[in-house]
């Protein structure tokens, strides 16, 4: 600990360089910092999720077969079922939105107790269950879009071949983790117009999400549902909530793997670039080293000094590009307007850590040849070298 | 003008500190061309899928064919028309598809991702000019057979040659494997068209028309006609740009591989300053020389960062060579447009590369420009008399 200062002294001595060094570290971590919470975010809100005990109930022939609106009363009923709402993905256009959002048909008499999470005012609540063409959206999107309660929402069909004319009535608010970016409406108001063109997607509930009454019936739960309706015309496949989100990560592919192997040819570069710069100021060092040697000091504090420099100014690099992001990225503003197509977005503490540690160890990596050769350096001969 | 071999002696002289600065950028370069050439490759596909004559007829409001419905009749109508281009037989170029999802195990990880099933009449092979079988035989109508491409049948479980994969509960044999020229068909299972339609319970409808018509003048008309007549009332764009607005998976790949060579440039672009620094640091005197010697401050500048230029360019070349391994590997991802797998393979081309090759550029330009000025701006006694 007492030698500390002249680590310090060392890191400072040429500053152009430890600054150069650092930034490169910096810059590059703040990279690993996003691609990591993208992946670190994802199991954070699957494991979240967990809490909320609920089911999502899906056709057995995946997402893009629906279920019917029958099957919702039918499992609302069961027991350890706290409510039921059908949830379908209606997928329309707003505007010219190149970025389109979610919109989804539900039943606002049940919504707010299956994702009980989230809150919207008791006025706003009643206000839209007694609004046929009312809808409720996130406080995100709402933001983003510029909405205020009273504006009117167009949305044009693609995948359901209607057109819904809706009303903003209320919004919803939520914990960070939670989507503050959805549009929900009535399910019923969809299933009208289906029928009035005569469309065969009339009555069909899309997806059926269940909140258990606590996480150990969900087992029960969804072995019942599926049971249940294994013979009808519609037999389902019941998931937890994790899985449910888990689906859509194996569909977007192996984004892990890509992400892993870019940040290992990082981590790899940086090691070259600091273990570069250290040994450029060791080279400049050497009468000083083997007078440090020459004064008494052993192999191993030798070795060990060097090593705590280079950890010293990697680990400074890693600490401002990893905290830079942690902080930036909390403001949500700045989230939602670097990142729009992220609903959810943060850089959890377990990535913070992760990276600041591998900022050290890339320090630690690079410091090992220089220090190897600072300790082997003949006392004799580096006294009478000249740099 | 100094001559070049200057420079590349001053290179080997620092080898270690060169190598280094090479690896660095190496590894940067590989880790921005490895994003562009999946990106690429995306694109790729998407765009060679459309045949420049062909007309894809939606529902009016779809954006996909995934979302869409074409009844019997109005494809008995289409096929009336003229304008349609036909084959040698005399045949017209009309083919009804019908397309169902189905999500589907993917061999190794066990993960799920949605496949498109494509139910097609012969002509459809016609319709796709680059269509080819190239292992197997074709399916029999009437009967539970398909085909599928390579990339399918090595990503997904029961798709490969002989084997049979599970559709909608029933089993489909795999009779043949098909080459489409790297476009999207690539990522489908084909089978009888009827018999899908028995498997799927979506009798009596198909999602999409596809025909071929005879020049761009019959398709301007055709496609007036068809969207404007009271009788079709559809949707009818050419195939080109059907494709090519399915895009929101490239941009989101794009977006992340720009993101990525941004961030690691500016970071390379700090490391090579260091080495450039170093450079200048260590060879003042020769400077202090060159000057004496009466070679411009302009001449001096060009020739640092001539040879920063080098370094950079040396680890541009060794990143993109690391890249060609991965040239035509086959991948996918979610096509959130049609939401399913679009499968595809990396490609790394000349813009790619070149692509690279400009990124080095780049940081050596950006990096060695401070340090080169550096160079000259010692006075030269100083420089003389530095040791």
């Amino acid at each position: 600990m007492k030698f500390l200062p002249y680590v310090l002294r060392n890191v400072l001595r040429n500053k152009l360089r430890t600054l150069f060094t650092c930034m490169s570290i910096a810059v590059s971590l703040f990279l690993l910092a996003l691609l990591y919470a993208y992946i670190e975010v994802q199991d954070e809100l699957g494991a979240k999720s967990v809490n909320y005990h609920r089911i999502g109930v899906v056709h057995a022939n995946g997402l893009t077969f629906t279920l019917p609106i029958s099957h919702v009363d039918k499992v609302r009923t069961m027991p350890g079922v706290k409510a039921a709402i059908p949830l379908a993905w209606f997928g329309g256009v707003y505007k010219d939105d190149k970025l389109p959002f979610a919109q989804f048909a539900t039943d606002p008499q049940f919504v707010m107790q299956v994702f009980d999470e989230l809150t919207l005012p008791d006025a706003e609540l009643r206000a839209w269950q007694g609004d046929r063409a009312g809808c409720v959206v996130g406080a995100r999107l709402a933001e983003k879009k510029g909405w205020k309660i009273g504006d009117r929402i167009p949305i044009k069909g693609a995948i359901y071949p209607v057109d819904l004319n809706l009303t903003l009535i209320g919004v919803y608010d939520g914990p960070d983790s939670s989507d503050r970016e959805m549009l929900w409406f009535h399910w019923t108001y969809m299933d009208e117009l289906l029928k009035q063109s005569r469309n065969a997607a009339a009555g069909a509930a899309g997806t059926v999400w269940v909140k258990g009454e606590s996480a150990e019936v969900l087992p029960e739960v969804m072995r019942r549902i599926d049971e249940r309706f294994a013979s009808s015309d519609a037999p389902t496949r019941s998931m937890t909530e994790q899985a449910f989100q888990q689906m859509f990560t194996e569909m977007v592919g192996n984004v892990q793997a890509f992400i892993r192997n870019t940040a290992l040819a990082v981590v790899f570069s940086l090691v070259c670039v600091a273990a570069n710069a250290m040994a450029m100021s060791l080279r400049e060092r050497t009468r000083e080293v083997a007078v440090l040697r020459a004064i008494g000091f052993s192999r191993q504090l030798v070795m060990s000094l060097v090593l705590s420099e280079a950890v010293a100014i990697a680990f400074l690099g890693g600490a401002l590009g990893v905290i830079g992001a942690k902080i930036l990225f909390g403001i949500e503003s700045v989230t939602s307007t670097l990142l729009p197509i992220m609903p959810v977005f943060y850089i959890p503490w377990s990535t913070t850590i992760f990276l600041l540690g591998v900022s050290a160890v890339i320090g630690l990596v690079s410091g090992i040849v220089p220090a190897w050769r600072a300790a082997r350096l003949s006392v004799v001969d580096g006294l009478r070298k000249v740099v | 003008m100094i001559p070049v071999k200057y420079n590349l002696r001053s290179l080997r002289a620092r080898w270690v500190a060169s190598l280094m600065t090479i690896i660095g950028t190496a590894l940067v370069v590989w880790a921005s061309v490895l994003a562009f050439g999946l990106a690429a490759g995306l694109e790729y596909t998407l765009n060679v899928s459309g045949e420049p004559l062909d007309m894809i007829l939606l529902r009016k409001g779809a954006t996909a064919e995934t979302g869409s419905t074409v009844d019997e009749a109005t494809a008995r109508r289409v096929a009336a028309l003229s304008g349609l281009a036909t084959d040698e037989a005399g045949n017209t170029l009309v083919s009804p598809e019908l397309v169902v999802i189905v999500n589907t195990a993917r061999r190794g990880d066990g993960g799920k991702a949605n496949v498109i099933i494509r139910g097609v009449t012969p002509v459809a092979r016609k319709l796709r000019s680059e269509f080819k079988l190239v292992e197997g035989r074709d399916i029999k109508p009437g009967v539970r057979e398909a085909l599928t491409s390579r990339s399918i049948a090595a990503r997904f479980q029961g798709a490969g040659l002989g084997e049979e994969i599970d559709l909608l509960g029933q089993k489909f044999k795999i009779v043949g494997l098909f080459e489409a020229g790297g476009g999207s068909a690539e990522s489908e299972v084909w089978t009888d068209v009827e018999v899908l339609s028995q498997t799927s319970k979506r009798e009596g409808g198909y999602s999409s028309v596809q025909l071929r018509t005879t020049g761009m003048e019959s398709m301007t008309a055709l496609a007036d006609l068809l969207e404007n007549d009271e009788q079709f009332a559809l949707k009818a764009v050419s195939e080109r740009k059907y494709f090519a607005e399915q895009s929101s998976a490239g941009i989101a790949i794009k977006i992340v591989g720009r993101v990525i060579s941004v961030f690691l440039t500016i970071g390379a672009m700090f490391a090579v300053a260091n080495t450039m620094y170093g450079a200048v640091a260590s060879r003042a005197r020769e400077i202090g020389t060159l000057r004496a010697l009466g070679f411009a401050r302009r001449t001096i500048v060009g020739c640092f960062l001539l040879e920063s230029i080098l370094l950079c360019l040396a680890g541009g070349l060794l990143g993109c060579l690391g890249t060609l391994p991965f040239n035509g590997l086959s991948t996918g991802t979610a096509n959130w447009d049609t939401f399913s797998e679009i499968t595809f393979s990396f490609r790394f081309g000349p813009d790619v590369l070149l692509q690279g090759a400009l990124l080095a550029m780049l940081m050596g330009i950006v990096g060695g420009m401070a340090p080169a000025i550096r160079a000259v701006r010692i006075p030269i006694v100083n420089a003389l008399r530095e040791i």
